[in-house]
């Protein structure tokens, strides 16, 4: 996995830099400790999250494209081992997004995401689950305020993007 | 009148400015908490950058000639008749009234005076409790009658009460009457003109360092240590063995193991990229190999050709901070991305060196606690007129940085307390 | 004996509806303890920490906040029993303290909706409650049932730990408050390598296959340490090692498995309500449970 010329205008970079805590990616010493403490890596030597991280680095946004960065976990075993306490799994977590655009997202990301936007929650609730709740003794929690959800989201246009991203997939699947 | 001043701590700093301010004139009582002067330099057998024996930076009466060598096992420093030097001695309080300062001091007893004792070590030779040495790396022992090292300034043993029996046998054997069972702590207060901190600093144990596993393997050293098996004065005779007493053939150090680290030590230690290269090119003479893992190496100009050497000695460099070190099959397996190659490496060896931080001293002591900064090290000028500090008390250094930080200290106050500059 | 605590109950989506069993053996427990937990009907989705973050940041930690923001007026702590729940809200509560930026930008969409986000909102999860607030001598008490001889590996999963500025856990690697607990059980903790390691769940969506080989080798080292049972916290290292487990030990060795209970589950049963975990047993635990209750069988 070759580090690209970095797109001369350092757009990608920018704008992880502007996120929150988006520039703790400054303060990465390209040290290597979290390659060698993630577990993915253990496992896939083309994981690499310090090359991701130069890549940010570098404004080389084919890191954004990359398949690769969804198999992160998130367990932040790199951000515990690392000596400048970089947020590595947020920054991965911004290559996502900014990558969402040429469309590298895993489907059951898409599902979760509209699900969301459609019922408040990541899954379908269904009469069986209902009733079993209740068997149990179990309180009942009410219908998620579906209509909050879109008023809070209306700016970022939430909704307008996942419309884009699944006409590139061709619509929801089953989780 | 003649000036007065205390000088705390007794490394190679700390003798510095004493040696310099008493050859001025300056009454200097000197005050080292362990039993024998010259702090961190009492454990590292050679140093850069000329190869030289870390206690023959003693730089004697002559002025400001900071980097000649004249051997502290045969300095004045005990002689000098305006220097007063208290061992074993803690400080308890510093007070300020009527333009002076008080300085009260607890000097522990030894149980060998000084002034009798004539250093023909029969006494330990009679001693029949054998205890761990500090000062040894495997397993070798020291008497309850002891000398830390050989040439420790003073000369003469001390004993050590926790472990002594009282069986009275050194007494006995003692032909010049110089051991005191009895001997009793003493207390006492000076009044100085000015205070000096060379208070240094001390390698940090690094049991607490996440990830590289130092409590569980004796395999596991530090810097620090790795200096005492190289040290031919050592329990090891110079020897580089391993737990289990095998010469090691393979060695790793990981650099910045604590320092430049958020959840660590944040600083960087400044001089131990510099003596792990003196230890690997040492080891490599042994024909040892060595691998160090580096973030970058810090190297002061003055010693740039320990690099040279150990590039031309074969000394392999890793740039990677390793993520652990395990303990696999018994031996120390460092994991770690070579960044250069992108490939991640599980690195088994026979020891794997540490170069833990380096952390001041004086932050231990809460009489000291006022005049630190941030860290725990000090200023040069605490306090115009007042109160300085030189050596590794003011920030992690090398030897000819702490020397000559103390020359300029000794300059500094000579001319602050004359009234002139 | 002392008067009724009431936490903000946030419910989450995994374990009302797929693991209830959870939130009846939690609610028991606490009850014992005179801890009631009450839901709001104005909660959402927390959302989820492992794959709305990277459809998009801003999204998440806005509608994260939202919830942080209902909890808020009802003036009480909030408990999550969920970890992904407690990380997510915890999280978007910490940044917001930390960011005024990020703050206001979040303050400007919730009023359309007549919320507003301080950051100053208690969260806890179930270890903050037993641990902290319950502490072990109460449970102790309790604990009418002890669960001697048996030996368990707590798997605290990433989530609830991580990153300890925002969870405000005692250790990011080397925890001890549910070791802490299952002591007080009366039974021992295994030990086992790499304590904090991932049990595999996030990266099911994108890569089951090497999910399957991290929850293979969370599982073979468990092994190694003798435990008879894993006890979990979070639903979906429930999850992953319970009903996966067969797909992931595969990898090692097919003949192999190993019961996972719920920490609520294993309370209940040591202060005396097994028969209740029984009851569910049959259908929530893929792995079998009955022969580790029978072993317990002669103390409970
Ligand atoms: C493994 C290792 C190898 C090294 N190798 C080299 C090398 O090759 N070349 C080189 O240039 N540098 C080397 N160094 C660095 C060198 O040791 C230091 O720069 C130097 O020794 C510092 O001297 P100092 O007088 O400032 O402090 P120290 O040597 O630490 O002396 C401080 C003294 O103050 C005493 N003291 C502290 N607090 C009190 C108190 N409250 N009351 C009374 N007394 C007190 C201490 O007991 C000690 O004796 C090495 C360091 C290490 C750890
Ligand atoms: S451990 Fe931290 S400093 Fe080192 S390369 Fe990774 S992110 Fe950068
Ligand atoms: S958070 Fe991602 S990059 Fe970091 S250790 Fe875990 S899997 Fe690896
Ligand atoms: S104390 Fe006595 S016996 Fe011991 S070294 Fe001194 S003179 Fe010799
Ligand atoms: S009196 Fe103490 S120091 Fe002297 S010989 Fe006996 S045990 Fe050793
Ligand atoms: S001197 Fe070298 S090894 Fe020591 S802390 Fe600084 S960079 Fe690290």
């Amino acid at each position: 996995m070759a580090i690209r010329r970095s797109t001369s205008d350092l757009t990608f970079r920018n704008w992880v830099l502007e996120q929150p805590e988006g520039e703790t990616l400054l303060r990465c010493y390209q040290c290597g400790r979290c390659t060698s403490a993630c577990p993915v890596a253990a496992i896939d030597n083309s994981f690499n999250p310090r090359l991701f991280l130069q890549k940010i680095l570098l404004a080389d946004e084919s890191l954004a494209e990359e398949q690769l960065v969804w198999t992160c976990l998130t367990c932040e075993q790199c951000e515990v081992r690392c000596p400048e306490h970089v947020k590595i799994p947020h920054l991965l977590i911004l290559a996502k997004v900014r990558g969402l655009v040429g469309g590298n997202i895993p489907q059951a990301a898409l599902d979760r995401a509209r699900g969301i936007l459609t019922g408040g929650r990541i899954i379908m609730v269904n009469e069986s689950m209902l009733k079993t709740r209740n068997k149990m003794g179990l309180p009942d929690l009410g219908q998620p305020p579906v209509d909050q959800i879109a008023s809070v989201l209306k700016e970022i246009g939430l909704a307008k993007k996942l419309e884009k991203l699944e006409s590139v997939y061709g619509g929801e699947g089953n989780e | 009148m003649t000036k007065t001043v205390v000088v705390i701590g007794a490394g190679l700093a700390g003798i510095q400015v004493t040696q310099q301010l008493t050859d001025l004139g300056v009454t200097v009582h000197l005050i080292e908490k362990e039993s024998i002067i010259g702090g961190l330099a009492t454990h590292l057998g050679r140093v850069f950058p000329t190869g030289d024996c870390a206690l023959c930076l003693d730089a004697c009466e002559e002025l400001f000639d900071g980097h000649h060598r004249r051997c502290q096992y045969r300095s004045l420093l005990t002689s000098k008749k305006n220097l007063k030097l208290y061992t074993q001695t803690e400080i308890k309080s510093i007070t300020e009234a009527d333009g002076k300062i008080s300085v009260s001091i607890k000097s522990h007893p030894r149980y060998v005076l000084l002034d009798r004792c004539v250093v023909c070590l029969e006494c330990i030779n009679v001693c029949d409790v054998e205890i761990p040495d500090e000062y040894a790396i495997r397993g070798g022992t020291r008497k309850a009658i002891y000398r830390p090292i050989s040439q420790g300034v003073p000369l003469a043993p001390l004993i050590d009460m926790d472990h002594c029996t009282q069986c009275g046998k050194c007494v006995e054997v003692c032909g010049v009457d110089a051991i005191d069972l009895e001997d009793k702590a003493k207390t006492r207060t000076i009044k100085a003109d000015a205070l000096i901190l060379a208070t240094g600093v001390e390698e940090k144990i690094p049991l607490n360092l996440a990830g590289y596993a130092y409590s569980e393997s004796d395999d596991i050293i530090t810097q620090r240590e790795l200096a005492r098996l190289i040290d031919p004065a050592g329990d090891t005779n110079g020897q580089v063995i391993t737990s289990s007493g095998d010469d090691a053939a393979k060695v790793t150090m990981v650099l910045c193991a604590g320092s430049r680290d958020l959840e660590a030590t944040e600083y960087c230690s400044q001089a131990c990229c510099t003596y792990s290269l003196k230890h690997a090119n040492m080891l490599r003479d042994k024909e040892i190999d060595v691998t160090i893992c580096y973030m970058d190496l810090r190297v002061q100009k003055a010693s740039n050709h320990y690099l040279d050497l150990a590039r031309k000695k074969g000394v392999k460099f890793l740039r990677g901070k390793p993520d652990k070190v395990i303990v696999r099959d018994g031996k120390p397996t460092a994991i770690v991305e070579d960044t250069q190659t992108q490939q991640r490496m599980e690195i088994e060896s026979d020891l794997v060196v540490l170069a833990s931080p380096l952390s001041p001293l004086a932050s231990q002591s809460e009489v000291l606690a006022d005049f630190l900064g941030e860290y725990g090290f000090a200023s040069r000028v605490i306090k115009e007129g007042r109160v300085y500090a030189c050596g590794t008390a003011t920030g992690p250094e090398d030897i000819p940085t702490s020397i000559a930080e103390a020359n300029a200290i000794a300059l500094r106050v000579y001319a602050d307390l004359e009234g002139g500059r | 004996m002392s008067k009724v605590k009431t936490y903000t109950y946030f419910p989450g989506c995994m374990i009302p509806f797929r693991l209830p069993h959870f939130e009846l053996a939690a609610r028991a427990v606490l009850k014992k303890f005179d801890i009631e937990l009450e839901a709001n009907p104005g909660h959402a989705c927390c959302p989820e920490p492992t794959t709305f973050t990277g459809v998009d940041f801003e999204a998440w930690v806005t509608l994260a906040a939202r919830n942080v923001a209902v909890s808020e007026t009802t003036g009480l702590e909030t408990l999550s029993l969920c970890s992904g729940c407690f990380h997510t809200l915890a999280v978007a509560n910490h940044m917001v303290q930390e960011d005024e930026n990020l703050k206001s930008r979040i303050n400007e969409r919730l009023k359309t909706v007549g919320l507003k986000v301080t950051g100053n909102l208690i969260v806890k999860n179930i270890l903050h409650v037993l641990h902290g607030d319950v502490g072990l001598e109460r449970i102790k008490k309790e604990i009418t049932h002890p669960l001697k001889g048996l030996k368990f590996a707590p798997h605290y999963g990433c989530h609830l730990v991580r990153p300890l500025e925002a969870t405000h856990m005692d250790d990011a690697e080397q925890p001890k408050w549910m070791d802490d607990i299952i002591e007080v059980t009366g039974a021992e903790v295994a030990d086992f390598e790499d304590k904090m390691s991932c049990c595999g769940a996030p990266i099911m969506p994108s890569d089951a296959d090497k999910a399957f080989t991290l929850t293979a080798d969370r599982i073979e080292k468990i092994r190694a340490s003798g435990a008879d049972a894993i006890i979990v916290v979070c639903p979906t290292c429930y999850t992953q090692l319970e009903t996966q487990q067969k797909k992931a030990t595969a990898k090692f060795d097919p003949e192999y498995s190993i019961p996972v209970l719920y920490l609520g589950e294993l309370l209940a049963i040591s202060m005396g309500m097994k028969d209740m975990v029984i009851s569910n047993a049959r259908r929530y635990h893929r792995v079998k449970i009955g022969p580790l209750l029978e072993k317990i069988g002669g103390a409970a």
